[in-house]
């Protein structure tokens, strides 16, 4: 009896394979499937935003999908399912730049075009990376609007995430050559690294101002410094007399910036990241887009430049307390 | 135990095993009906592909719960061996092939880690393997500093991962032979029988001359052997060996053996309960994703299947479990009706 079920299954089992589907697709819109890193982020959230906004203009379906857990096989697994429903574009962020590879190769020997976004994979498994800043526009803007903040002088520190982070290292030799060539009677004084949490970085910015007592500015590459070191320029009372500024999400930094002790927030625009790379994927599909361009059209963002297989999205955005209020990730 | 019973539709109904291939039959309707591209071959090959590490441990998993422990270390078994074949491959320049045996035997060693604090040193499974879960995954992640990966292995061997073979993926055929070697072992030798013996009554077992500890530690060993190949195959597929390889698998492979109809007390259950309960849950992960006709919550099933999976996949467990008890409750009634019935007829025995 056992015995029976057991062999009943397992000839179900393979007999499934053979049973094939005679379902009618009609495909004439063109179908662009957007894979972020994880679905339940904010900042993948916004992505889709923009991206939703493409394809309306564009007249294409949109599938979004990604991880809920860190399960490193999802990523992978999601790609297989659109190659088997034949999407026409795949657009990815990858979390594991290696693994994600192996899939989307797949994906390109069965005739679908892959583009990537925000996070890159191995160069040969997609055509285009759209970028969505590169280390010396992060570097150069961050120095700028120190210098329009202060007015071009005084001592400035910054604060890292750790001093061994290779993107962080990148954004900082920026930060000091564009300082040097441009604003010669500004001063970094010293850079401290708070171990990305906000406690250290609000302790460590305290402690550059009582060593510091002439800081005109703080400079936070890492996310969780600009809220950390604006808690301790609001503590020690130094409100608007030393500027704070950094990379951030607008969201965590609203209440800083409204009440003015963060001056402002420098982020790329995350929605037009997502509209950049859905109009990158559908280009690539219609042919518009191949390698060696050196521009496109990419809709109301208009010409954007191509260097070699990357898109920049372009200059960092600068939020303040003007404009922080339109923006909700 | 029911083979030799004679054949009858009542006792049919009543096997867990007949209830689960209609929950797969209605599942397959289902999503062909609503999905598409469901039956499709390269759909039917991603459902298996996609699953075949749960089914693995899954499988491996049945003796040890049968014998009424568990193993909540297999997962984390995998993120280790995941890492430790990526060192041997990528640093020491080892054959894959080679590399992928003696993964299978570090996967061994750690269950053998499990079957030695279990049986003797008396400490209860749920514990140990709990203890091993934080242990192994810890390792690996300390092994790699949280942050490194091994990748760039030949092609021949991403092949087993991501090629068919027979219509059907690489790797589910090697997932066919050691599902048929747990089954032979556990269903058709006296060593495999011992496994329920000692989850029904232990001491009982112990007195009948079965050798308890050993068997216990066998089925342990094998667990995290398994657990080995399962990475092994992982790492095939992916390309890349992670120290968070596997995560979670573990309680996805418990589900499937509950949901086949073995007791999470040990001493019943079989091998093709839990494979029919492992295709049941592929099958519906699988098939929310090729919903894309439909909406749920304002949005197409398919983008919300893997939270819907887990859903459902809650309520099917709840609903097996509930009407395996159910019917036999009612089975248990009838009979002692029935019992009681003729035992009116004899004044004697009350």
């Amino acid at each position: 009896m056992k015995r029976k079920t057991f062999i009943a299954s397992l000839a179900l089992l393979t007999a499934l394979p053979f049973v094939s589907c005679s379902k009618s697709e009609t495909k004439s819109k063109l179908t662009i499937a957007l894979l972020p890193k994880s679905k339940g982020n904010q900042y993948f959230v916004t992505c889709e935003k923009g991206a939703r906004a493409a394809a309306n203009e564009l007249g294409a379906e949109l599938k979004f999908d990604g991880p809920i857990n860190s399960d490193p096989a999802k990523q992978n697994e999601i790609v297989e399912n659109w190659i088997t429903d034949g999407v026409d574009v795949i657009v990815a962020s990858c979390e594991n730049k290696d693994s994600i590879s192996t899939a989307l190769r797949k994906a390109q020997t069965a005739g679908i075009k892959v583009v990537t976004f925000d996070a890159d994979a191995q160069p040969d498994a997609r055509s285009f990376f759209v970028n969505q800043a590169t280390p010396q526009g992060i570097g150069e803007q961050l120095m700028d609007t120190a210098a329009t903040l202060t007015g071009g002088e005084g001592e400035f520190a910054i604060v890292t995430g750790t001093l061994t982070a290779a993107n962080l290292n990148e954004w900082i030799k920026y930060i000091k050559q564009q300082q040097a060539a441009k604003y010669p009677n500004m001063k970094l004084v010293d850079i401290k690294p708070c171990d990305d949490q906000k406690d250290k970085a609000q302790q460590e910015a305290t402690n550059l101002l009582s060593a510091y007592p002439n800081l005109k500015a703080i400079i936070a590459v890492c996310s969780p410094g600009v809220p950390g070191a604006a808690e301790a320029v609001k503590q020690a009372g130094k409100t608007g007399a030393v500027k704070v500024l950094g990379l951030g999400l607008p969201s965590e930094n609203k209440a800083y910036v409204k009440e003015g002790v963060t001056q402002a927030v420098i982020l790329w625009k995350v929605e037009d990241l997502g509209y950049l790379s859905i109009m990158a994927g559908a280009a690539v599909a219609k042919g518009d887009l191949a390698p060696g361009a050196k521009e496109f059209t990419a809709g109301k963002l208009g010409k954007m430049a191509v260097a070699g297989d990357n898109i920049i999205l372009g200059k960092p955005f600068v939020f303040t307390k003007e404009n922080i209020d339109q923006f909700d990730f | 135990m029911s083979d030799s019973k004679p054949f009858s539709l009542k006792s049919l109904l009543t096997r867990h095993e007949t209830v689960l291939v209609l929950v797969i039959l209605l599942e397959v309707i289902l999503f062909q009906a609503l999905g598409r591209n469901f039956l499709k071959g390269a759909n039917i090959s991603n459902v298996f592909r996609h699953s075949v590490e749960i089914g693995l441990l899954a499988v491996a998993m049945t003796p040890v719960i049968l014998t009424g422990g568990i193993d909540l270390s297999v997962g984390s078994m995998m993120g280790l061996c995941a890492v430790l074949f990526g060192m041997m491959v990528n640093t020491l320049g080892l054959d894959p092939w080679l590399a992928g045996v003696a993964a299978i035997g570090c996967g061994a060693l750690g269950g053998g880690l499990n079957a030695v604090l279990i049986t003797r040193l008396n400490l209860p499974p749920l514990i140990v393997t709990l203890g091993t879960f934080s242990l192994f995954r810890g390792l690996a992640e300390a092994l790699t500093k949280g942050a490194e990966s091994y990748s760039g292995f030949p092609e021949s061997f991403l092949l087993l991962g991501n090629s068919n073979i027979g219509g059907l993926p690489a790797q589910i055929w090697v997932f066919f032979v050691v599902a048929v070697g747990i089954w032979l072992l556990v269903h058709q030798t006296t060593f495999g029988r011992s496994f329920r013996a000692i989850g029904y009554a232990a001491e009982g077992a112990r007195y009948a001359g079965i050798p308890v500890a050993r068997n216990t530690s066998l089925a342990y060993i094998i667990a995290g052997a398994v657990a080995g190949l399962a990475a092994v195959i992982l790492v095939s597929r992916l390309g890349e060996a992670r120290a968070n390889a596997g995560i979670g698998y573990e309680l996805l492979a418990i589900t499937a053996v509950v949901l086949g109809g073995v007791s999470i007390f040990g001493g019943s259950g079989t091998v093709s309960g839990t494979l029919l309960g492992w295709v049941a849950l592929a099958i519906l992960n699988n098939g929310l994703t090729r919903i894309s006709d439909y909406r749920i919550f304002d949005q197409p099933v398919a983008s919300v299947a893997r939270e819907l999976s887990g859903l459902l996949t809650g309520l099917l467990l709840l609903a097996a479990l509930t009407i395996g008890a159910s019917m036999k409750a009612l089975v248990v009634r009838r009979a002692s009706k029935h019992s009681l019935a003729k035992t009116s007829l004899n004044p004697t025995n009350p």
